[in-house]
């Protein structure tokens, strides 16, 4: 019997060891993989993630949880693969063109990943082109960051660009606020990666 | 030029005029017609865009360009100019634990630091407002060089490693923060915005610890250290105290009024009208008054100095700049009509 309180433990705490361990000794005891996500290592970042909104975790415990998680997600991945679980939906999330910053676009890559969500990680100045192939890829959500007050004009493009099509376009970045999401027709705005992991949820839920 | 930082500090406290020093030479650039990607190699182009400023608005100090490459570029660092923005680093210097402990520290003067210097000198020289010289803090040039997210993790998961990278990072802005005072300027603002993303506690061990060591380099009677972060830094301020710098000044990520009655007198608080969101896109009728808003509410402390939350990006109107400044005018007379 896996003992997920000492994964989600292993999971808020960055112990990557403990994390490994702990799934492995799972797989071993043939528990159910859905049980270890979700009972386990997503409550895990999704925990973390609300301490960061209420301003009681920080950047760096956020990255070293989600390395922990990537390392018990490592070993689940082929168990994920075969057994056929639908992942919670698949988001793009890209730095928009001009601009080169990422640590934004990293964290809301990683929360959404510790949420379940299958992610395609654009990198950074990403023109339309290249969120089209995330939306070939079947990418029903298009995150779009931005630091830049001289880059943001670029997130109305590839708003205008998927104008009318099924994809949802949220974005987000220091200068980004709701009024400029609204003015451009974005379908989403969030302030923090938290926010925006529960941002996604929403637009899931609804669909 | 002797800068008499007590007489200016105590102004700051005893009279009833509120003064100003935004984070602002962007606009500089637009006021000589000049191109960012020149400017921002070129010591001289740098001096006459501030000139330019200080004859176009009455400010108390100015502040050289906040141009966070430089440093990064003489560590060895690639970087790309922009037509409009700030220079910014565009690779990963250090890949793994090998290159940061193989990490030699550059000599100050190398590169675009060498620029920097140049206009710090020139504005010394030549101008009469106080003018205060800018570097990167040490923590955030060290995520510049590893990578941001990299440093977030080693500092979180290889304690050692990081503080390897920052001894190496504090050891060049020491140097570099003693050739900035050498210019005659008559302080330096170090802006330190990525210690804003960690916990009080990595704050202090990661940032604040280093940062104290570069303010006791340089701070005396004649010479000024502003400290610049601009992150969630509610629960930083003890932290930010510690490094014994004059003057704090914070971004427009939080509320000042819950920030003011943290910091004891004696230290100056600099802040925070939103660059973005106010100064660069509200009308300026909205600028005048967000400004008087916020020259209302922080009224009864008197360390408070007027300034934006950053440095200003370019394209600020300067129809704005100038509601911002009229806003500090009139709320001056008004403070002049009370005390008669």
């Amino acid at each position: 019997m896996t003992n997920f309180d000492a994964l989600q433990t292993a999971v808020l705490k960055g112990n990557r060891n403990d994390v490994k361990d702990i799934v492995q000794q799972a797989i071993d005891n043939q528990e159910d993989i859905n049980a270890i996500l979700d009972q386990g290592m997503i409550p895990a970042m999704r925990e973390i993630g609300d301490r960061f909104s209420r301003n009681e975790a920080y950047v760096p415990e956020l990255l070293i949880a989600a390395r922990a998680m990537q390392a018990g997600l490592t070993l689940l991945e082929p168990l994920i693969a075969a057994s056929g679980r639908k992942t919670m939906g698949k988001v793009a999330v890209g730095t928009v063109k001009g601009d080169l910053h990422d640590i934004g676009k990293n964290l809301v890559a990683i929360m959404l990943k510790g949420a379940g969500y299958d992610v395609i990680d654009l990198g950074v100045n990403c023109d339309v082109g290249k969120f089209e192939e995330a939306v070939a890829q079947g990418a029903n959500v298009l995150a779009c960051s931005s630091l830049l007050t001289t880059t943001m004009p670029y997130m109305k493009e590839v708003v205008e660009h998927f104008k009318g099509r099924k994809v949802k376009i949220i974005i987000g970045g220091a200068p980004v606020t709701q009024d400029y999401a609204d003015e451009i027709g974005a379908d989403g705005y969030s302030e923090d990666a938290n926010g925006a992991v529960k941002l996604v949820d929403k637009i899931f839920k609804e669909a | 030029m002797f800068f008499d930082k007590n007489g200016f500090m105590q102004s700051v406290l005893t009279e009833r005029r509120r003064k100003t020093i935004p984070i602002m030479a962007m606009p500089g650039v637009e006021l000589i017609g000049a191109k960012p990607q020149d400017v921002f190699r070129d010591g001289d182009l740098q001096f006459r865009c501030i000139k330019a400023l200080s004859e176009a608005v009455p400010v108390d100090a100015q502040v050289t360009f906040m141009d966070l490459s430089i440093e990064a570029e003489a560590f060895g660092s690639k970087i790309a100019f922009s037509e409009h923005e700030n220079p910014d680093v565009i690779e990963v210097l250090l890949g793994d634990a090998s290159a940061i402990q193989a990490l030699q520290e550059p000599k100050v003067g190398a590169k675009r630091t060498g620029e920097a210097l140049h206009c710090a000198r020139l504005c010394a020289e030549n101008l009469e407002r106080p003018t205060f010289g800018g570097m990167i803090g040490p923590y955030s040039l060290a995520g510049r060089l590893a990578d941001m997210t990299e440093m977030m993790l080693l500092t979180a998961s290889e304690p050692d490693l990081a503080h390897e990278l920052l001894s190496k990072t504090t050891a060049f802005l020491k140097e570099y923060a003693r050739a900035i005072k050498s210019t005659g300027v008559a302080g330096i603002l170090i802006a330190e915005p990525a210690a804003g993303l960690l916990s009080p506690e990595m704050c202090r061990q990661f940032s604040a610890k280093y940062m104290e060591e570069i303010v006791k380099a340089v701070r005396d009677d004649s010479f000024m250290v502003i400290l610049h972060n601009c992150g969630r830094v509610e629960k930083q301020i003890d932290a930010l105290l510690s490094t014994g710098a004059d003057a704090l000044h914070i971004g427009n990520a939080v509320d000042i009024c819950n920030i003011l009655p943290q910091v004891p007198e004696h230290v100056l608080v600099l802040g925070n009208l939103d660059p973005v969101n106010v100064l660069k896109t509200m009308t300026a009728d909205q600028v005048y008054e967000k400004t008087l808003q916020l020259l209302e509410k922080t009224a009864s402390y008197k360390n408070y100095v007027l300034s934006s939350g950053c440095d200003l990006p370019s394209a600020v109107p300067m129809k704005n700049i100038q509601a911002f400044l009229n806003a500090l005018k009139t709320y001056n007379k008004e403070k002049d009509h009370d005390e008669l």
